[in-house]
């Protein structure tokens, strides 16, 4: 019995574990992805690192990645053809950029997303985007500089941007999946476009002249019904977007003057809160938000000296703030018909019993909504300077 | 089970050996014919050219016959001549007077008792002890007409002095080292821990070579359990030969085929004296500056002596920087091996595509190169020790170098597995012990391989083994792995840190069970606050 119970023990042992052994050379590291919708089928395109460009010490000046393409019904079966052109199976462990072709936004993201999200091997932190104007292959073709593999430069600059300016907003599988599936929320994506040539921009002269001819750059926020891309939002809209999602970590704000001229409020914490209730019987929203702020740049005279013109100052922003915000609903409302700020969500969380009464009419109900909006903005410090030398130079 | 079948070989290697040895029949005691009793020892000695026999007379216008034999190199020549020639060929007044007093009394007796100059001196009718004694170095003294010797010890020989030790080293603390004289090695003990209650137990052991074996202790701290356990099992060997402390650890540790050491041993005699205050037991080899402590702890073997000398916060940090070590030199290669063929999706891409660009063109996979990496380290680190000590360590050094970046510059290997393999070798180095570098040594291979057919998975299956097994030990009857397990809060002070001083007030618990108070009054030492 005993020795029954040991061998059991060690076959436990022997007959488990991890089957699924590969050197670090039989592996293609996938860092970027697109998929695109050709004729009914999906073409998938992968950009894969080769490590021994990437290296300092072996590169020979060749391409940092290479793409591999192929064409599938499916997007798995796309990815295991694509081993008739690739000498070693990819490895997407590491994806860090999904671009999605504007045409499969359109038609409908989520069948193409399922493969992503159920593969054990993909991790679903990555970034997602939509090509806008181009395909999302051709997105992936284009070298870059700086970081010399793409697909971590179009990781990057959305990590830079979403944190420093706060137009795009790097939204990862996850989240996007979370909001294709809830009720009170729609979609939103950032969108990735390619300005300049793109004949030269795939070519390695690209990266090596210092204005590269083509470029890859974030386009403002593409926005969704159910999971299909209906529209686009202007810039200011984005940023509006993200203030109400309290997706702003830092950004600046121009503004004008009371005496005329241009001042710049660089905002170092925004944080909203955006809570649900229902007031009789009809659904409202409040916005809350609390902004600190320092005074930026000033190109006009204000004396900065006194409290009042700070005030003054953070008045004028505030205001700002509130028309932005107020024109991205409108255009949410109004034009697009699709709650991406997810008020849904937080009248469900509020008050779920009305919500189950009013989900089914949701869309409706959310062009009406009246959405009441708090804005308290403190500016705490104005730099090195007090007042501007420009104030000096007057005279 | 292991321990059983451990005494049962025991047990078949004294019931072969007593049938060998036994070669001198039972009545072998001296004659009163001086000649036959020369001519005896002449044969049994087989015309060795070191043993010196001298036959002089004595007495009144010398008109007895005597023989001194004695073995040249290990008799102390001039004392020879002073006290025992001198004495017997020409002061022989005391002599005279004695016998003409007690004219019955024995000519031997007479000799030892008014005569002779000497420390030690013991009359001996036995041939084999007698034998013992010459070849130990004593001087024999046979007088004709007697049956009786005398027996003077005034051994010495050419030896190594007390020099510092060259394992276990420290930079603060005492630099003296044990020697190969079990002599000095009690004495240096004996200048540490002046009490009374250090008591000391002699054996011979091994039938050919009669190696002297001291057992030390502190009555009143040492457990009696152990200490008793520890002489019955000195007293189960019957061998030929003990030429090292080594064969004596072999022959009484608990767990023959574990890589991990029960018996601890040091060529400190500052490490064996803080181990004797602690309740152990120490066993002194002649022929070895290396002592064997029992019982021996796992965690004995990363505690240095110098973590005592240092301050507490230091010593602590540097202890647990040893297991940190421990743990590298364990595991090192094995994670290494199993992140990058199983788990990369564990690693940073950045770090991936590093190591993917170190990977490109190498022939074989990552635990191959492993696996070649550590036996050509392995091969270094022998050469190195054996090698003519003025080559040794440049050879070692250049070896790496050459053999290390070569191989990577040729491709063979890659950069980031030379550099794991530094490290673990590196970190290999950091136990103070040796013993437990051995273990961990034979370990990593395992470890390596179960990673590489099991991944990360293995490695969590080796460490349960291992830690069933490191549980399932015991040094002595003590758990091998007290005071962590069976756990104990008091014994803390002195495991993974240190405390200060003042707040080590007891022994280790499970060594010592009947006097445990270190030091009284073990608050702290603080100055008082001054009085308002």
């Amino acid at each position: 019995m005993k020795r029954c119970t040991f061998v059991l023990l060690i076959l436990c042992l022997l007959l488990t574990g991890c089957w699924d052994r590969r050197e670090l050379n039989e592996i293609s590291i996938t860092l970027a992805m697109a998929i695109d919708k050709v004729e009914d089928e999906y073409q998938l395109t992968v950009q894969v690192v080769v490590p021994s460009e990437v290296s300092m010490k072996t590169g020979t000046g060749r391409s940092t990645v290479t793409l591999f393409q192929a064409k599938g019904e499916t997007v798995y079966e796309a990815l295991r053809k694509m081993t008739v052109d690739s000498p070693r199976k990819i490895y997407p462990g590491h994806l860090q950029m999904l671009v999605l072709g504007e045409e499969l936004a359109r038609e409908g993201i989520s069948e193409s997303l399922e493969l992503l999200s159920r593969d054990w091997e993909i991790r679903s932190d990555f970034f997602v985007a939509v090509a806008r104007g181009v395909t999302a292959a051709e997105i992936l073709n284009v070298s870059t500089t700086l970081e010399n593999i793409p697909a971590n430069k179009m990781f990057n600059t959305l990590k830079t941007s979403e944190g420093a300016w706060s137009a795009t907003n790097g939204i990862s599988l996850n989240e996007l999946i979370t909001d294709l599936v809830s009720d009170g929320k729609e979609a939103v994506l950032t969108g990735i476009f390619i300005t300049g040539d793109q004949e030269i921009g795939s070519s390695k002269q690209n990266a090596e002249s210092i204005t590269p001819a083509a470029r890859i750059q974030y386009d403002h926020l593409a926005i969704f019904k159910k999971d299909k891309l209906v529209g686009w939002l202007t810039e200011s809209e984005s940023r509006g977007y993200n203030g109400i999602t309290d997706s702003v970590k830092t950004t600046v704000g121009p503004i004008s003057c009371p005496n005329g001229g241009k001042a710049t409020i660089e905002v170092i914490k925004f944080k909203t809160n955006v809570k649900g209730k229902i007031n009789n019987g009809n659904p409202e929203v409040d916005i809350e938000i609390k902004v600190n702020g320092n005074v930026g740049e000033v190109q006009c005279h204000i004396d900065l000296t006194k409290q009042e013109s700070i005030d003054e100052l953070a008045k004028i922003y505030e205001d700002e703030l509130r028309k932005n915000i107020n024109q991205t609903i409108e255009t949410a409302q109004k034009k697009y018909k699709t709650d991406i700020f997810g008020f849904g969500n937080a009248i469900h969380r509020s008050n779920p019993r009305e919500w189950k009464k009013i989900k089914d009419q949701w869309d409706e109900k959310f062009s009406d909504l009246n959405v009441n909006i708090k804005i308290d903005v403190k500016l705490q410090r104005m730099g090195t300077l007090d007042n501007s030398f420009l104030e000096k130079m007057k005279d | 089970m292991g321990f059983f079948n451990k005494k049962e070989n025991k047990e078949t290697i004294k019931s072969s050996s007593s049938v060998q040895t036994n070669e001198h029949n039972p009545k072998n005691v001296l004659t009163t014919n001086l000649q036959e009793n020369i001519h005896k020892i002449k044969s049994l000695l087989g015309k060795s050219s070191d043993i010196i026999f001298r036959e002089i007379r004595i007495g009144k216008e010398g008109s007895i016959s005597a023989g001194i034999i004695y073995t040249d190199g290990l008799t102390d020549t001039p004392s020879l001549q002073n006290f025992i020639l001198e004495t017997l060929m020409i002061d022989t007044k005391m002599v005279e007077i004695q016998r003409k007093i007690n004219p019955d009394k024995n000519l031997i007796t007479i000799l030892k008792d008014y005569a002779m100059t000497v420390g030690e001196i013991k009359e001996m009718t036995d041939f084999d002890l007698l034998l013992t004694g010459l070849l130990s170095g004593d001087t024999i003294i046979l007088i004709d007409g007697y049956d009786q010797s005398l027996m003077i010890s005034n051994k010495h020989w050419v030896e190594r002095g007390v020099t510092e030790p060259s394992s276990q080293t420290v930079v603060r603390g005492p630099r003296e080292g044990f020697s190969e004289n079990v002599r000095v090695n009690t004495a240096l003990i004996r200048r540490k821990i002046k009490d009374p209650n250090l008591w000391l137990e002699s054996k011979v052991i091994g039938e050919r070579t009669k190696t002297n074996v001291a057992v030390m202790y502190i009555n009143g701290i040492a457990n009696d359990k152990i200490v008793k356990e520890v002489n019955l099992r000195l007293d189960n060997i019957t061998i030929d030969g003990i030429l090292e402390s080594g064969n004596i650890e072999e022959l009484i540790q608990d767990a023959p085929f574990s890589p991990f050491p029960t018996v601890y041993n040091s060529e400190r005699p500052d490490i064996v004296a803080a181990a004797l205050l602690e309740g152990r037991i120490a066993i002194l080899v002649d022929g070895t500056p290396f002592v064997l402590v029992v019982p021996a702890l796992f965690i004995q073997f990363f505690q240095s002596s110098e973590d005592y000398y240092q301050r507490a916060d230091i010593a602590s940090l540097v202890r647990l920087l040893r297991f940190f070590s421990f743990a590298i030199a364990l595991l090192a290669p094995a994670l290494f091996v199993a992140i990058t063929t199983y788990h990369q999706a564990m690693l940073p891409p950045a770090l991936l595509i590093s190591l993917a660009a170190q990977r490109e063109g190498a022939p074989f996979p990552a635990f191959f190169e492993a696996v070649i990496m550590e036996i050509t380290f392995e091969i270094l680190r022998e050469a190195g020790i054996r090698m003519p000590r003025s080559i040794g360590s440049a050879m070692s050094i250049v070896g790496a170098f050459v053999v290390g970046t070569a191989a990577v510059e040729a491709g063979i290997i890659s950069a980031a597995m030379v550099i794991v393999v530094s490290i673990t070798a590196i970190s290999s180095f950091v136990s103070p012990t040796y013993d437990i570098a051995i273990a961990v040594r034979m370990l990593r291979f395992g470890f390596m391989a179960i990673a590489a057919s099991f991944g990360l998975y293995g490695i969590t299956i080796g460490l349960i083994a291992l830690i069933l097994h490191l549980c399932s030990l015991r040094s002595f009857g003590v758990p091998y792995m007290s005071p962590l397990a069976p756990f104990n809060i008091s014994d803390q002070k002195d495991t993974f840190i240190r405390l200060p001083e003042w707040k080590m007030f007891s022994r280790p618990r499970l060594i010592n069970q009947q006097n445990e108070v270190r030091q009284q009054n073990s608050e702290s030492a603080k100055p008082e606050a001054p009085k308002k």
